[in-house]
C-alpha cells in the first residue's frame, strides 16, 4: 500500500506530497539535490507559507495530544467519582426480639458482618446447645448399660406373672403328685416345668432382644433429639438472618439505584468529555488542514504571489489573527 | 328215765377256717379254733396241706442256711433257670445248687428281690449294687459292668424292685425312703439317660410322712406302698407325665415280700392284716375290711414279733395265698376262692414247716425253699417225714350254754388218711386238758379198674371215706372237739364230726 503522506520515510512529513526525484548516480547528485532544495526553500514565496504551515501542523499535532491527555484525565476523574458513588453503604438490622445484624467496611475494603442475639435468645440458645450436647453425649454412650436397665425393667414387669404361673404349676403338680418328679428326658425336670421354663426363657430372650432394640432406638432418639436441639439452637440466628432479608433487599435496591445513578452520571460526564474531545479534535484537524494547505501551497510551484498571500491569509485565519 | 341222746352234726367243720376274733361261745361251728397244717380242699372241707419234696441233692453252697428267696428266670428264647438266695450267695439250680455270686462281690445279707425284665433277671437288695443275669452272658454280673450301664450309683441301690410298664422301678434305699427311680425304657442298666427319672413322693404322702416299702403295678396304676399309706399313680407307662390317681391313708404295707398279684387284685400285708388293694381303694371312704379279719390279732402279734423275713406266695392252682413269718416258722394259708360273711378269706395255719421262701413256676409248680434246699409243694409228707394235722372246734354249747352236756360218742368222717393214726380230742369248759381217743385208719389205698383188679384191693371210687364211732367221757357246759393226725403220705379231709351228747341239768 502506498503511504499517501510518506510517513515513515526518512525525509519526514515535510516531504509529504513531494514527488521523489530519481536518485542520481554518485554522491555528487545527492548534494546537488540538497543544494537545489535549499535554494528553492529559501525563496520568499516558499519560505513563509512553508514555515507557517509547518507551525500550524505542529500546533494541530500538539493539540491532538492535549485532547487525549484531557480525555484520560476526565475519564479518571469520572471513574474516581463513580467509585465513590457506587461504594457499599453499611447498614444494620434489628429484629423485634432484639437480635441485630450489622455491616461495615473494613479499612482494607472488606465487608464485615456482625450478628448479635438478645439475652433471652442467647440464654435459650445456650440451653438448647447444652441439651444438644447432652443428647449427643448420651447417644455416644455404649448401649450395654441401658440394655441391661431396660431388660431389668421388662423382667420386673414379667416376673410377677411368671411367678403366678410357677405357683399355679406348682399347685397343679402338687395336686397331681408330681412335685418330686424328675425325668432325664426333660433335663431332670418334668414336661410342664420344661415347657414353662422354656417359655420363660423365650420371654427372657425376647426381653433381651427388645432391650437391645429399645436401647438402640433410644440411642437414635437421643441423636435425633440432639440434632433437633442443635437445630433449634441455631433458630434465633436463622430468624435473624431471615429478618435481614427485607433489609438486604432494600440495600440491594439502594445499591442498584446507586449504580444506576453512577452510571447515568458517568454517561453524562462521558458525553461532555466526548463532545469536548470531538470539538477539540475538529479544531486540531482544522488547524492541521490549514497547516497542510499552507505547506502544500509553499511546496507547489506557482507563478504569482497570490499563493503566498492566500497562505498567509490562511495561516492568519488558522491562528486567529486577522480576517 | 333215760334221756335221749342229742346229735349235733358238725358238717364240714372248719370249712370257714380259723376264727380267733369272735367269742368262742357265739361262734359258728363252721369255724375252727385251730386248723394247723390244713387247707380248705376243693370241696370246701378242712384237709391236711400237701407236704414238700426236696429236689435238691447237693446243697454244699447253702451250708446250714436256708433258701431265702427263689425265682425262675425266663426269657423269650424259652431259657429258664432257677435262682435262689441263701448263705449270702446267689445260687442257681434245683438239684445241685451252684454259687453264682460274682467274683469279688461280698454279700452279707440275703434279702434279695429278683425280677425278670426284658430277657434278664435282676437282683436288688438295699445297699448292694444290683446284679443281673441273662442267658447270653451266662453268669451273674454287677449292673455297672453291663455295656452301656449308666447311672448305677449307690443312690439307686434299692431294696424294692418292680418290673412294670417297660421299666425297672426301685425304691427303699439306705437313707432315702421317699424316692422312686426308674430306668430307661426297656434298658434295665440305664438309670440316668433316655427316659429314666425319679419321683420324690415325700410331699405326696397323705399323712405327711411315710416310707416306701413296696411297689406294685396293677390296672394301669403304679402302686407305692408306704408303711402306713398307699399312693397310686396313673399313666406310669410314660413316667414323666404320670399323675397321682389315688391315696389311701392309714393302710400301708409291712414288707415288700408280702405283695402278691392274684390277677385281678394285689394282696399285701398291712399292720392290721392282709389287705386287698382293689378293695382298699374301693372302700377307702368306708371302714376297710381285712382279708384276715378272722385272725387279726394273731396276724398283728405275728408281724410285731417277726424279726427275720416275711415271705409270701400265691398259687392259683392251689387257690391259696401263703404268708410266712420266717422267724416264727408260721405260715398262714388264705384260701382265695371265697370269703366268709365278714369279707375275710378262710384261713388255716401251717406251723413248723421250715418253709423260708416260695416261688411259683410257669407250669404252676410251687417251689419252696427250706434249709434242705429247694422243694416242690407236692405229696403228703414233708420230705418223707410225717407232719401233724390239727383241727379244734370252737367251744360248742349246743344252743344252750346253761345246761350240762355229757358227751357220749364222737363220730368223725374222714376222707383219705390211709393208715393214719387219728387222735380225737375233747375238752370241757375252756380247759386245756383234752381227753383223747386214738384210732388208726385202715388201708385206704385206692384200687382202680384195670390196675389193681387182681391184687389185694377191691375197686374203689377214689379217695376212701372212713367213719368211726368213738366213746367219749366227761361233761361240761361247753365242749371243744379236736382231731389230730400225722400226715404221712396220704391226704386227709375232715368231712364231718357227729357229736352225740346228753343234755343235762341247768347249772
Amino acid at each position: 500500500m502506498d503511504d499517501e503522506y510518506n510517513i515513515g520515510i526518512p525525509s519526514d512529513v515535510l516531504g509529504a506530497g513531494a514527488t521523489t526525484a530519481a536518485p542520481t548516480s554518485g554522491g555528487g547528485g545527492f548534494l546537488d539535490l540538497l543544494g537545489g532544495l535549499g535554494s528553492y526553500l529559501m525563496q520568499p514565496d516558499v519560505l513563509l507559507p512553508g514555515v507557517v504551515g509547518g507551525l500550524l501542523t505542529g500546533e494541530a499535532y500538539g493539540r491532538l495530544s492535549d485532547i487525549g491527555r484531557q480525555a484520560r484525565t476526565g475519564a479518571e476523574e469520572l471513574a474516581a467519582q463513580q467509585m465513590e458513588q457506587t461504594q457499599f453503604r453499611p447498614f444494620t438490622v434489628t429484629t423485634a426480639t432484639g437480635a441485630g445484624l450489622g455491616t461495615q467496611v473494613t479499612p482494607e475494603g472488606a465487608i464485615e458482618t456482625t450478628m448479635g442475639l438478645s439475652p433471652q435468645e442467647q440464654a435459650m440458645q445456650q440451653q438448647l446447645f447444652g441439651g444438644a450436647g447432652g443428647f449427643f453425649g448420651q447417644a455416644m454412650q455404649p448401649t450395654v448399660n441401658r440394655e441391661q436397665a431396660i431388660f431389668e425393667r421388662m423382667r420386673a414387669a414379667q416376673r410377677p406373672e411368671e411367678q403366678r404361673q410357677r405357683l399355679a404349676t406348682e399347685e397343679r403338680m402338687a395336686a397331681q403328685g408330681r412335685l418330686g418328679l424328675s425325668s432325664a428326658a426333660y433335663g431332670g425336670a418334668t414336661p410342664e416345668l420344661l415347657a414353662q421354663e422354656t417359655a420363660i426363657n423365650e420371654a427372657r430372650n425376647r426381653a433381651i432382644l427388645g432391650a437391645m432394640q429399645q436401647a438402640q432406638a433410644e440411642q437414635m432418639q437421643q441423636a435425633a433429639l440432639g440434632q433437633q436441639f442443635l437445630g433449634a439452637g441455631y433458630l434465633p440466628q436463622q430468624q435473624l438472618l431471615a429478618a435481614t432479608q427485607p433489609a438486604q433487599q432494600l440495600a440491594a435496591l439502594q445499591q442498584q439505584a446507586q449504580l444506576q445513578g453512577a452510571g447515568l452520571f458517568g454517561e453524562a460526564t462521558m458525553s461532555g468529555l466526548e463532545a469536548q474531545l470531538i470539538a477539540e479534535q475538529a479544531r486540531a484537524n482544522l488547524l492541521g488542514q490549514t497547516g497542510t494547505g499552507l505547506l502544500q501551497g509553499a511546496l507547489t510551484p506557482r507563478t504569482d504571489n497570490s499563493g503566498l498571500a492566500q497562505a498567509i491569509s490562511g495561516l492568519g485565519s488558522l491562528l486567529g489573527v486577522g480576517g | 328215765m333215760a334221756q335221749q341222746l342229742q346229735s349235733i352234726n358238725l358238717v364240714a367243720p372248719a370249712f370257714k377256717g380259723i376264727n380267733t376274733e369272735d367269742s368262742p361261745l357265739a361262734q359258728d361251728p363252721s369255724f375252727a379254733e385251730i386248723a394247723d397244717n390244713a387247707v380248705i380242699d376243693k370241696r370246701g372241707r378242712i384237709a391236711a396241706r400237701k407236704g414238700h419234696s426236696v429236689i435238691t441233692t447237693t446243697k454244699t453252697v447253702l451250708g446250714i442256711d436256708s433258701i431265702r428267696a427263689i425265682k425262675e428266670f425266663r426269657d423269650d428264647g424259652g431259657n429258664t433257670k432257677i435262682f435262689s438266695i441263701g448263705n449270702n450267695k446267689i445260687i442257681s439250680g434245683t438239684t445241685t445248687l451252684v454259687d453264682e455270686t460274682p467274683a469279688s462281690y461280698t454279700i452279707t445279707a440275703d434279702n434279695w428281690k429278683m425280677v425278670n425284665f426284658n430277657d434278664k433277671i435282676y437282683f436288688f437288695q438295699r445297699g448292694y449294687q444290683p446284679l443281673v443275669y441273662d442267658n447270653a452272658g451266662g453268669s451273674v454280673v454287677t449292673l455297672s459292668s453291663v455295656s452301656g450301664a449308666a447311672g448305677v450309683t449307690s443312690t439307686m441301690y434299692g431294696n424294692e424292685v418292680l418290673a412294670a410298664y417297660g421299666r425297672l422301678w426301685t425304691a427303699d434305699f439306705n437313707s432315702d425312703k421317699s424316692t422312686i427311680y426308674w430306668c430307661d425304657l426297656l434298658i434295665g442298666h440305664d438309670w440316668s439317660g433316655g427316659t429314666s427319672g425319679s419321683l420324690d413322693v415325700s410331699k405326696v404322702w397323705p399323712d405327711g410322712y411315710d416310707e416306701i416299702v413296696a411297689l406294685a403295678a396293677h390296672n394301669g396304676l403304679l402302686i407305692i406302698f408306704g408303711k402306713h399309706s398307699i399312693i397310686a399313680y396313673q399313666g406310669a407307662e410314660a413316667p414323666a407325665t404320670m399323675t397321682l390317681a389315688d391315696t389311701v391313708a392309714g393302710v400301708g404295707c409291712v414288707d415288700r415280700d408280702t405283695v402278691q398279684y392274684t390277677g385281678t387284685d394285689v394282696l399285701f400285708l398291712s399292720h392290721t392284716g392282709l389287705k386287698s388293694f382293689g378293695r382298699t381303694i374301693q372302700e377307702k371312704s368306708m371302714p376297710i375290711s381285712s382279708l384276715s379279719g378272722n385272725i387279726t390279732k394273731d396276724i398283728i402279734n405275728a408281724l410285731q414279733t417277726e424279726n427275720t423275713f416275711f415271705r409270701s406266695a400265691y398259687s392259683p392252682e392251689e387257690g391259696f395265698y401263703l404268708l410266712t413269718f420266717v422267724g416264727q416258722d408260721v405260715t398262714y394259708c388264705f384260701d382265695v376262692r371265697g370269703t366268709t360273711e365278714n369279707g375275710s378269706y378262710r384261713v388255716t395255719r401251717w406251723v413248723s414247716t421250715g418253709f423260708t421262701s416260695y416261688t411259683r413256676q410257669e407250669d404252676g409248680t410251687l417251689l419252696i425253699g427250706t434249709s434242705e434246699g429247694i422243694s416242690e409243694y407236692v405229696g403228703y409228707t414233708d420230705n418223707g417225714s410225717a407232719y401233724r394235722f390239727k383241727y379244734y372246734s370252737p367251744s360248742l354249747t349246743f344252743g344252750d350254754s346253761s345246761r350240762v352236756k355229757i358227751l357220749k360218742k364222737l363220730k368223725p368222717t374222714l376222707v383219705g388218711a390211709n393208715n393214719a393214726t387219728v387222735f380225737m380230742k375233747w375238752a370241757y369248759d375252756f380247759k386245756g386238758t383234752y381227753s383223747t381217743a386214738e384210732f388208726t385208719v385202715g388201708d385206704q389205698i385206692t384200687g382202680f379198674y384195670g390196675e389193681s383188679e387182681y391184687t389185694t384191693v377191691e375197686f374203689t371210687g377214689g379217695a376212701l371215706t372212713n367213719q368211726r364211732s368213738l366213746n367219749a367221757t366227761g361233761y361240761g357246759t361247753s365242749i371243744v372237739v379236736g382231731l389230730e393226725a400225722d400226715i404221712d403220705g396220704s391226704q386227709l379231709s375232715l368231712q364231718e364230726i357227729n357229736v352225740m351228747a346228753l343234755i343235762g341239768k341247768l347249772l
